[in-house]
C-alpha cells in the first residue's frame, strides 16, 4: 500500500470506470439475436445524434437499436449501478460487510410490492410505487426487529432473513391468486430479466436511479465517518440518525426502482463493492463511485451473455447467482481482514 | 476552556452515577481515578456527551452541551475511545480525516486544508509518514496515537480520553503522558483522562478526581488531596505515600 504506485493505480481505475461503460454500451448495441454490423450501429447512432438528414433515409436498424436494444442496455447499466452503489452504501453505514439489498429485505419487499401491483392493479399504476412502499416497509421491519443492536452484524442479518422470508411467502400468495397468464409473466420477471424494458417503464425508473446514485456518490466521504459506528460518528459531530436515515431511504428507493422493472437480481450489491475494495482499499470516496461504474458494466455484460449465449433467454437473476455464490464463498475464505 | 458539571445523574441497571458539582480546570490535565466499576468511564462519557445525561448539565466554556448540535458539540469537546471497533481497514490518514466531520458539509469531501490539518495532527503525535499505513496493521500503541490525532484534527478545546495508557509498555505509557502534557501546555487544551496507574496520575496530572461507587470522593491537585486514608477509602487496600526528591510515590 505504498505511495505513488497505489495512487497511479487508482487514477487508472477511475479513467477505466469513466470509459468502460460507454465502450461496453457501444459493443452491446452491436450484439443480439439480429446482427447489426458495427458500421451500421455507428451510422445509425450518428444519424440520430446529428439531425439534418430527411426522415425517409432513416437507417433500417433504427427500430432495433433504439426501441429494443437501447432501453434494455440503459436499464442494465442503471440497475447495475443502483444495486452496487446501494450495496456499498449500506455496508458502510451498517459497518457490516455482509449487508446488501437482499439481506435487508429490500429485494423481496420490492419484488412483492411490484408483483402485487402487477397482478391486482394491472398496468394502471406504475409498479414502482408499490415496490418503493414495500421495500421501505421491509427495511423498517428489519431495523425494528434488529432493535437497538442494529449496529451488530448478526442481529441485522437474522432480521433480514426473517423479513425476506416473510415477503417471499407473501409473494407466493400473490402467485397463488394470479391467473395463469399473469403468473407466467410474474415468474419470469421474478427470476430477473431485462427483456421487457420499454421506454415507458424507464421514464420513471432511470431518473430515480440516476438521482439516487448521484446523492449516494455525494455522500461518499460521510460514509467513512458513519462506518465508524454511531457513538464515534456522533462524537466527531455527525447527526447520525438523520444522515443514516437519508442514506437508507435513498439506497432503498434506488434498489426498488431497479427491482420493480428487472425483478430480483441478487449478489451485484455484494460482489461489486468487495471487488472494488480489494483493488483500492476501504475508502468510500473511491469505493462508491467505482462501484457505480463497475456494477453497471457487470450487469451489462451479464445481460449480454443472458441474451446471446443460448438460443433462448437465460434469466439474468439466475446468471448472477451462479456467478455470485462461488464468489461469495471465495470472499469469505479470503477475508483475512485485508480489505475489510 | 472550563468544563463544569452540575447536578449530573446517569443510571443504567443498578448502577447510578451522581455528581452534584465538579469543575475541570483550563489548559491542564485532570486525571479521574478509582477502582473498577467506580464509574470513571461513564462519567467521562457523560462529560463528553457521548452518553446522554438523564439529569443535570455539562457546561463547556459556559455553554450547555445538551442544547447544542452534534456539530457544535464536536468543536468544543472531543472524546477519545480506548479502541475503535473496526469493520473497514482504512488508511491512517483517511481515519484521521473523519475527525474533520464537524467542519465538512454532509454532501462534501475533505479539502486540501482538511488534509493538511490531519497531517499536522499526525505529526504532533509523532506519526509522520504513517498516512498511507493501514490502521489494522499498526501496533496497539500506534493505534492509540492515531485515535488522539483524529481528535486533534477535530480541534476541540477539551479532550476526554478513556484509559489511554492501558496495555501500553512503560516506554509508551510515559510517551502517552508526555503527549497529553504537551497538549495541555503547547495547545492550551483542557485534558480530562481516566487512568488506572496512580503513579502516572500523580506525576502528570494537575488535578485528580477520586471516584468510587458512582460518586466523586475527593478532588484537587495531587499534593493537596492525596493522603493514605483517602487511598484506603477509595481502593480498600493499604497504600503508603513516600516523598522522594520532591516527588510523591505510591507504595503498595
Amino acid at each position: 500500500m505504498s505511495g505513488s504506485r497505489t495512487r497511479r493505480t487508482t487514477s487508472l481505475l477511475f479513467i477505466l470506470a469513466a470509459v468502460l461503460p460507454i465502450v461496453l454500451l457501444a459493443v452491446s448495441l452491436n450484439m443480439g439475436a439480429y446482427p447489426v454490423p458495427l458500421k451500421a450501429v455507428w451510422t445509425t447512432v450518428h444519424d440520430a445524434l446529428v439531425p439534418g438528414r430527411p426522415a425517409a433515409e432513416a437507417s433500417p436498424y433504427a427500430d432495433i437499436l433504439f426501441r429494443i436494444r437501447l432501453p434494455r442496455l440503459l436499464l442494465a447499466l442503471f440497475a447495475g449501478a443502483a444495486l452496487a452503489v446501494s450495496g456499498a452504501s449500506l455496508q458502510a453505514i451498517f459497518k457490516n460487510p455482509l449487508v446488501f439489498e437482499f439481506s435487508l429485505g429490500i429485494s423481496y419487499g420490492a419484488a412483492f410490492g411490484a408483483a402485487l401491483s402487477l397482478v391486482f392493479l394491472g398496468r394502471g399504476m406504475p409498479a414502482q410505487v408499490s415496490a418503493f412502499f414495500f421495500a421501505i416497509l421491509a427495511v423498517l421491519l428489519v431495523l425494528l426487529i434488529a432493535g437497538r443492536s442494529s449496529s451488530q452484524i448478526i442481529s441485522v442479518l437474522l432480521s433480514g432473513i426473517i423479513v425476506s422470508a416473510l415477503f417471499q411467502a407473501l409473494l407466493s400468495l400473490v402467485e397463488f391468486f394470479a391467473n395463469p397468464y399473469a403468473l407466467q409473466a410474474l415468474i419470469f420477471w421474478l427470476m430477473g430479466s431485462l427483456a421487457h424494458a420499454t421506454w415507458s417503464d424507464l421514464s420513471l425508473t432511470l431518473p430515480v436511479i440516476g438521482l439516487g446514485v448521484v446523492i449516494l456518490i455525494l455522500l461518499r466521504w460521510r460514509m467513512n465517518v458513519l462506518s465508524l459506528g454511531e457513538d464515534e460518528a456522533r462524537s466527531v459531530g455527525v447527526n447520525v440518525r438523520q444522515e443514516k436515515i437519508l442514506i437508507i431511504v435513498v439506497a432503498t428507493l434506488t434498489t426498488a426502482a431497479a427491482t420493480s422493472v428487472t425483478g430480483v437480481i441478487n449478489w451485484i450489491g455484494l460482489i461489486v463493492p468487495h471487488l472494488v475494495r480489494m483493488m483500492v482499499g476501504a475508502d468510500n470516496r473511491k469505493v462508491i463511485p467505482l462501484s457505480a461504474s463497475f456494477g453497471a458494466c457487470l450487469l451489462l455484460v451479464a445481460d449480454d451473455i443472458a441474451r446471446t449465449a443460448a438460443s433462448f433467454e437465460i434469466p439474468i437473476g439466475i446468471l448472477t447467482s451462479v456467478v455470485g455464490i462461488p464468489f461469495f464463498i471465495i470472499l469469505l475464505k479470503r477475508s483475512g481482514k485485508v480489505w475489510l | 476552556m472550563k468544563v463544569q458539571v452540575r447536578a449530573l445523574t446517569f443510571s443504567y441497571g443498578l448502577f447510578t452515577l451522581r455528581v452534584p458539582e465538579q469543575d475541570f480546570g483550563e489548559a491542564g490535565i485532570t486525571a479521574i481515578v478509582g477502582p473498577n466499576g467506580a464509574g470513571k468511564s461513564t462519567f467521562l462519557k457523560c462529560a463528553a456527551s457521548v452518553l446522554p445525561v438523564s439529569r443535570g448539565a455539562v457546561l463547556v466554556g459556559g455553554r450547555d452541551m445538551a442544547g447544542l448540535s452534534a456539530r457544535a458539540r464536536a468543536r468544543l469537546a472531543g472524546y477519545v475511545p480506548q479502541e475503535p471497533s473496526f469493520t473497514f481497514n482504512y488508511q491512517v490518514l483517511d481515519f484521521v480525516l473523519t475527525g474533520r466531520a464537524a467542519f465538512i458539509p454532509a454532501f462534501s469531501s475533505p479539502s486540501r486544508r482538511d488534509i493538511e490539518i490531519a497531517e499536522e495532527s499526525l505529526c504532533f503525535v509523532g506519526l509522520e509518514g504513517f498516512s498511507r499505513r493501514l490502521f489494522l496493521e499498526l501496533s496497539s500503541g500506534e493505534r492509540r496515537l492515531v485515535l488522539i490525532a483524529r481528535t486533534l484534527a477535530q480541534q476541540p478545546a477539551v479532550l476526554l480520553l478513556d484509559e489511554p495508557t492501558t496495555f501500553l509498555d512503560p516506554r509508551h505509557e510515559v510517551g502517552m503522558m508526555e503527549l497529553l502534557r504537551r497538549l495541555a501546555r503547547e495547545k492550551q487544551k483542557t485534558v480530562i483522562v481516566t487512568l488506572h496507574d496512580l503513579d502516572m496520575a500523580v506525576k502528570y496530572a494537575d488535578d485528580m478526581v477520586f471516584m468510587k461507587g458512582g460518586a466523586v470522593i475527593a478532588s484537587g491537585p495531587p499534593r493537596d488531596v492525596l493522603s493514605e486514608p483517602l487511598l484506603k477509602a477509595v481502593y480498600d487496600i493499604d497504600m503508603g505515600i513516600v516523598r522522594t526528591n520532591g516527588r510523591l510515590v505510591i507504595v503498595r
